[in-house]
């Protein structure tokens, strides 16, 4: 409890005195995160409407391997990037080991099952009669998108939630191909692992409360995304 | 009457069952047509073909003597109007549901906002303007998917049950404002139905649909009185019913 | 009130937010260098691959800015398991490894997978203990403690990540001629020092620790003594070496070699000997003489 209190009285010390190093491990952690959860979106969104609303072959065993993607372990993800990254790998001429981008790729790599799987399932859901209707309406192939889009975008805007809540909480991938570098690939996960090894627990508790801040704070925006005009 | 919508060589199949055969049919300028027939006799498969909601496999669908490809589909498709058994709100207010066929044409805010209160005011649902379309009962539902329809000042409105889903007392109600409506404007109707009452009051002529074939067609009147062999054994025991 | 124009909004925001993260991200090996100095000369990265102890010694911290200070690189430092470190050197994902496990590293050397291999300095490991000390070791040599420990069947916490501090304990139990995984009461954490002192503070166990660590975290620990210190088997060597680059191609030789210069000139000595004595009254690592 005493520990609690002292995490806590820290983190406001380290927020209020604007600590450097607290501000940039933050500030990259969002940018990182940010980053990948876009990333995620623009691929996973219309990935996720095409396979929802196109049938084809194959399509049963895509949606299968996404499913199963959803629950790639991060670490299993950071540990392929590795391999691939590494100098001895297929794709060390990018030099792109503990490097955020490396930190970017992992992120994308675990939460774009995710935004795509969930997308692709509240597309698959719509009615058909719908996109009969909305057609028939005089809409363009573009203007039938949009407006599926926006029906649907309780669903998307969850997958979108779902997945920076895994990218944000990660840890495990971060640590292996961003490697924890301070002053480069140093985010708010790994440092907190750090310095629990470390031993500094009140650092570690004022690390968390920032996380959980600004994990709460995006999310809280997300969500206001999603809910907004229900009010009608 | 000119023909306003025809359609030629239609054979669509479903892997190698037959959904829709019709080596011609033409829609006249003008007229409410009704359409009858048992469930998955293509009632709904001819509905989409003519209004360019489905491709016409080898055959070819002609609008006002021009043949519509690819090019000009959705040209033409946005001089018709289409209003289903589900309602199929989007989920938004009253107004921007009856609103969104003319913003897909961009048209102006001023002309979308006269329109749309001319139409809640024509379906009689003026005060349900700002509500959320979800927060509908059936029949309010129904009023705006008509609406949404025929604000758009179609040149040939395509209704598929739109009434079979309501109460009693709702259906006539909304039967009658719909007949009224569609003799003012003068709308070129199809009209699928399962009822004998709606069609009777509805529609001018008729043609029935067994097997993705159409069995007969003529004056609505005179397909429901007599029948022809092939349609008889669809009419015949409704005519009984009613008489 | 949701219009499709605001959809469109929405998605072009969306673009540009990810275009203009993309350009940062990207941005960010020009960005890096600027807390240094402006207007300095181009910075190659090279990694030098050390174990998580010695990084959450804080010695690094200190040490990696002088040397990014005289010399033209950027230490990438990757602090990692020491079986980790050393794979890293003997496959050629690192430039320099700074380790703490003599035996593995003459494999490296004799493999040529390391050059130019330095002895830096030492600290040495103790075993710490619960400080009403249950199994009576208290000041005993090492290989009576443990058995006098393992006897007792009292609590004994491992390190079981095949760490530095790891290997070291296991060798002790070797030279003890025992098995503790005969013990029920032998517990493996497979986690960092810091966090495998925290276990051993729960469970009121015994523990083998790098000094260092011990030092930071006393304070964190509750009545946790020093039970065995001092004998000879129990110093924990610190080499550092270069990766070989004529065997492996990638290796950044100058780098790796100017790190290897830096840690064993007469500034870096006596930094390292001066480290930890101002915060815990005591140096944490000391020097060859």
């Amino acid at each position: 409890m005493e520990l609690l209190l002292q995490g806590l009285r820290k983190a406001i010390e380290m927020i209020l005195s604007g600590d450097p190093v607290i501000l940039e491990i933050t500030w990259r952690t969002l940018k990182v995160s940010l980053t990948a959860i876009m990333i995620s979106t623009l691929i996973g969104l219309p990935a996720g409407m095409m396979l929802g609303l196109i049938k084809f072959p194959g399509r049963k065993l895509i949606l299968t391997l996404i499913n199963i993607g959803m629950g790639l372990p991060p670490v299993v993800a950071g540990l392929w990037i590795t391999l691939l990254l590494w100098r001895s790998g297929p794709l060390s001429d990018f030099e792109l080991l503990y490097t955020p981008t490396a930190i970017i790729i992992a992120q994308t790599l675990v939460s774009l099952p995710i935004v795509t799987g969930l997308t692709a399932t509240a597309f698959q859901q719509i009615n058909e009669k719908l996109i009969m209707q909305i057609k028939a309406l005089g809409a363009t192939k573009i203007q039938l998108v949009l407006i599926l889009l926006k029906e649907s975008r309780l669903a998307i805007l969850a997958g979108i939630i779902a997945g920076f809540g895994r990218v944000i909480a990660e840890v495990g991938a971060a640590m292996m191909v961003g490697g924890n570098i301070s002053g480069e690939t140093r985010i708010l996960t790994t440092s907190i692992v750090m310095e629990v090894s470390k031993g500094n627990f009140d650092i570690a508790l004022a690390l968390s409360f920032i996380l959980m801040t600004i994990a709460f704070l995006i999310t809280f925006c997300l969500t206001y995304l999603q809910q907004r005009k229900r009010s009608q | 009457m000119t023909s306003l919508i025809t359609i030629e060589n239609i054979e669509i199949k479903a892997g190698d069952k037959p959904i829709l055969s019709v080596p011609r049919f033409e829609l006249r300028q003008g007229e409410v047509l009704g359409v009858m027939g048992p469930n998955g006799a293509g009632k709904s498969t001819l509905l989409k073909t003519l209004a360019l909601l489905a491709p016409p496999g080898r055959g070819s669908v002609f609008f006002q003597g021009q043949e519509v490809g690819d090019v000009l589909a959705l040209e033409v498709r946005r001089k018709f109007a289409v209003a289903l058994q589900q309602s199929l709100l989007l989920d938004t207010s009253v107004y921007h549901n009856i609103a969104i066929g003319l913003k897909l044409r961009n048209r102006s805010r001023k002309e979308i906002k006269e329109k749309v209160a001319y139409w809640l005011e024509v379906f009689k649902i003026s005060h349900l303007s700002k509500k959320h379309a979800y927060h509908l009962s059936g029949g309010e539902a129904q009023r705006v998917n008509l609406a949404r329809a025929m604000i758009l000042e179609p040149e040939v409105l395509f209704l598929d049950e739109p009434f079979s889903a309501l109460d009693f007392p709702t259906k006539v109600q909304l039967l009658k404002d719909m007949k009224q409506v569609v003799e003012n404007t003068k709308t070129t109707t199809v009209f699928i139905s399962h009822d004998l009452v709606e069609i009777k009051y509805f529609t001018q002529r008729l043609i029935i649909l067994m097997d993705g074939e159409i069995k007969q067609s003529g004056p609505t009147a005179e397909v429901l009185s007599s029948p022809n062999e092939a349609a008889a054994g669809f009419i015949g025991e409704w005519s009984e019913l009613l008489s | 009130m949701f219009k499709i124009k605001r959809a469109f909004a929405i998605m072009l925001i969306m673009l540009v937010a990810l275009m203009a993260a993309c350009s940062s991200s990207t941005g960010n090996d020009a960005t890096k260098d600027e807390p240094k100095e402006s207007g300095e000369v181009e910075r190659t990265d090279i990694i030098l691959a050390t174990t998580t102890s010695t990084q959450d010694s804080g010695l690094l911290d200190v040490l990696i800015p002088m040397f990014e200070e005289q010399q033209p690189y950027n230490v990438k430092t990757v602090a990692v398991g020491t079986g980790q470190a050393l794979e890293m050197g003997s496959r050629g994902e690192a430039d320099a490894l700074l380790v703490h496990a003599p035996d593995a590293e003459q494999e490296l050397v004799d493999s040529e997978d390391v050059v130019n291999r330095q002895k830096i300095m030492y600290n040495d490991f103790i075993i710490v203990g619960p400080a009403d000390d249950p199994a009576g070791i208290k000041d005993a040599a090492v290989a009576e403690a443990l058995t006098k420990a393992f006897d007792a069947k009292a609590t004994f916490v491992s390190r079981g990540d095949d760490s530095g501090t790891h290997k070291k304990e296991l060798a002790l139990w070797k030279e003890a001629n025992l098995d503790p995984a005969e013990n029920g009461s032998y517990v493996e954490t497979g986690q960092g020092m810091g966090s495998s002192l925290q276990v051993a503070a729960e469970k009121k166990g015994y523990i083998l620790t790098d000094r260092a660590t011990y030092l930071a975290q006393k304070d964190n620990l509750g009545d946790f003594e020093i039970m065995v210190e001092g004998d000879e088997s129990l110093l924990n060597i610190y080499h550092v070496m270069e990766v070989n680059a004529e065997k492996h191609e990638k290796v950044k030789k100058d780098g790796a070699k100017a790190f290897v210069e830096f840690m064993i000139a007469e500034d870096t000595k006596k930094t390292i000997a001066d480290f930890g004595v101002e915060e815990y009254g005591e140096p944490l690592f000391f020097l060859f003489e």
